[in-house]
């Protein structure tokens, strides 16, 4: 519940500071674009470890910073290389993304789906019961 | 216990402040872009529109070097003009003065023949001193004001000497300019000269050196009637 909260509040509070700062010019607005993605593949990443158990806030965190600074560096030397590694970046990035959405969907689903067969289940033993009482 | 979860709020709303925030930085330069153009242009953008203007700069400046050269050939033209001008108005000049059409002064002598109570001055006098003064290289001459020129009679009407159609009376006051010791000379030669000729035929004629001679322009109108240019074969 406490983490519900955190998170409204900080998207609130980061939301009013991302309207207040000025804007960067566009030629680093691409190196900007590159970090979110990174960031947001480490959400995603998060969300999923948490779903198996096994979220780890060190890993999180490391790999939200280290993963965006990673980002933004290797765009840079791609366009000093003139080479367009940032699609890389994209693509690995969103491609992880999917990933994790695919498996955050399946976990709900599959729990969905578990809460009904066991509704089926617990309806069926009850009558059994029944049953076997009379 | 708690404090570990306490870390982990903390950790991720810091997490999620900073996404925020960068998601709306970049969604505004995003937005910006159309607005303020050049500004926030990317670089291979900027490159572009640089290397056309470039072109067109390059253009521009091959086109202005032309025009330069244009208005040099223009001036060039103008200056020759010019320098045709200058040498036409010198001509005219010239041809003007050697027509008698302006006045005209110099270095030269004043020669007075006058009547007296002996002899009277005629007009075969002021011929012969007339040839001698253009012997002697006089560029122009006056008697009495009067211009010679090349259509100049001087002749006796009725004991009265015409000088361009008009009275002259004594004393004759002839002007000439021309290299004064060459002129004086040549009036004063010893025996054959003029002012001894006259001077042994008892006329009075008196000679005078002058640095500066001011000889009035011809006042009548001259215009040929009869003769034309010939025409070349």
């Amino acid at each position: 519940m406490m983490i519900v909260i955190a998170i409204i509040i900080g998207c609130v509070v980061g939301a009013l500071i991302g309207l207040n700062i000025p804007t960067i010019p566009y030629t680093y607005s691409s190196y900007l674009a590159i970090a979110i993605i990174a960031a947001l593949d480490s959400v995603f990443g998060a969300i999923t470890s948490i779903l198996n158990g096994k979220f780890d806030l060190k890993i999180f965190l490391s790999g939200f910073f280290v993963n965006a600074i990673l980002a933004i560096a290797l765009t840079y030397l791609g366009q000093k290389l003139n080479v367009d590694i940032y699609l890389a970046a994209v693509v690995v990035f969103v491609g992880r993304m999917f990933n994790n959405l695919g498996t955050i969907r399946r976990y709900y689903v599959e729990k969905i789906s578990n809460k009904k067969i066991f509704a089926k289940a617990e309806q069926i033993i009850k009558k059994a019961k029944k049953e076997e009482k009379q | 216990m708690k404090k570990e979860k306490n870390v982990v709020i903390i950790s991720i709303m810091l997490v999620c402040i900073i996404l925020t925030a960068v998601i709306l930085v970049q969604f505004k330069a995003v937005e910006e872009t159309d607005i303020t153009g050049i500004k926030t242009a990317q670089e291979s953008e900027l490159k572009t529109m640089l290397s056309s203007w470039k072109t067109k700069y390059e253009e521009t400046a091959e086109k202005l070097a032309e025009t330069e050269q244009k208005i040099q050939e223009y001036e060039d033209k103008m200056l020759s003009d010019e320098e045709a001008e200058e040498l036409l108005d010198e001509e005219l000049m010239q041809t003007n003065m050697l027509a008698g059409k302006t006045d005209v002064s110099g270095q030269g002598i004043i020669v007075t023949l006058a009547d007296n109570n002996e002899k009277e001055i005629v007009s075969d006098d002021l011929i012969r001193l007339v040839n001698e003064l253009r012997l002697a290289g006089a560029e122009a001459i006056s008697i009495n004001d009067k211009r010679v020129l090349n259509t100049t009679e001087i002749v006796d009407v009725n004991s009265n000497i015409l000088v361009n159609t008009e009275r002259v009376a004594t004393p004759y006051v002839v002007k000439a300019i021309g290299n004064q010791t060459y002129l004086s000379s040549a009036l004063s030669l010893k025996n054959s000269g003029f002012i001894d000729i006259c001077t042994n035929e008892g006329k009075t004629v008196e000679m005078k050196q002058e640095s500066n001679v001011k000889i009035l322009a011809y006042n009548g109108d001259r215009q040929m009637k009869y003769a034309k240019e010939a025409e070349e074969e």
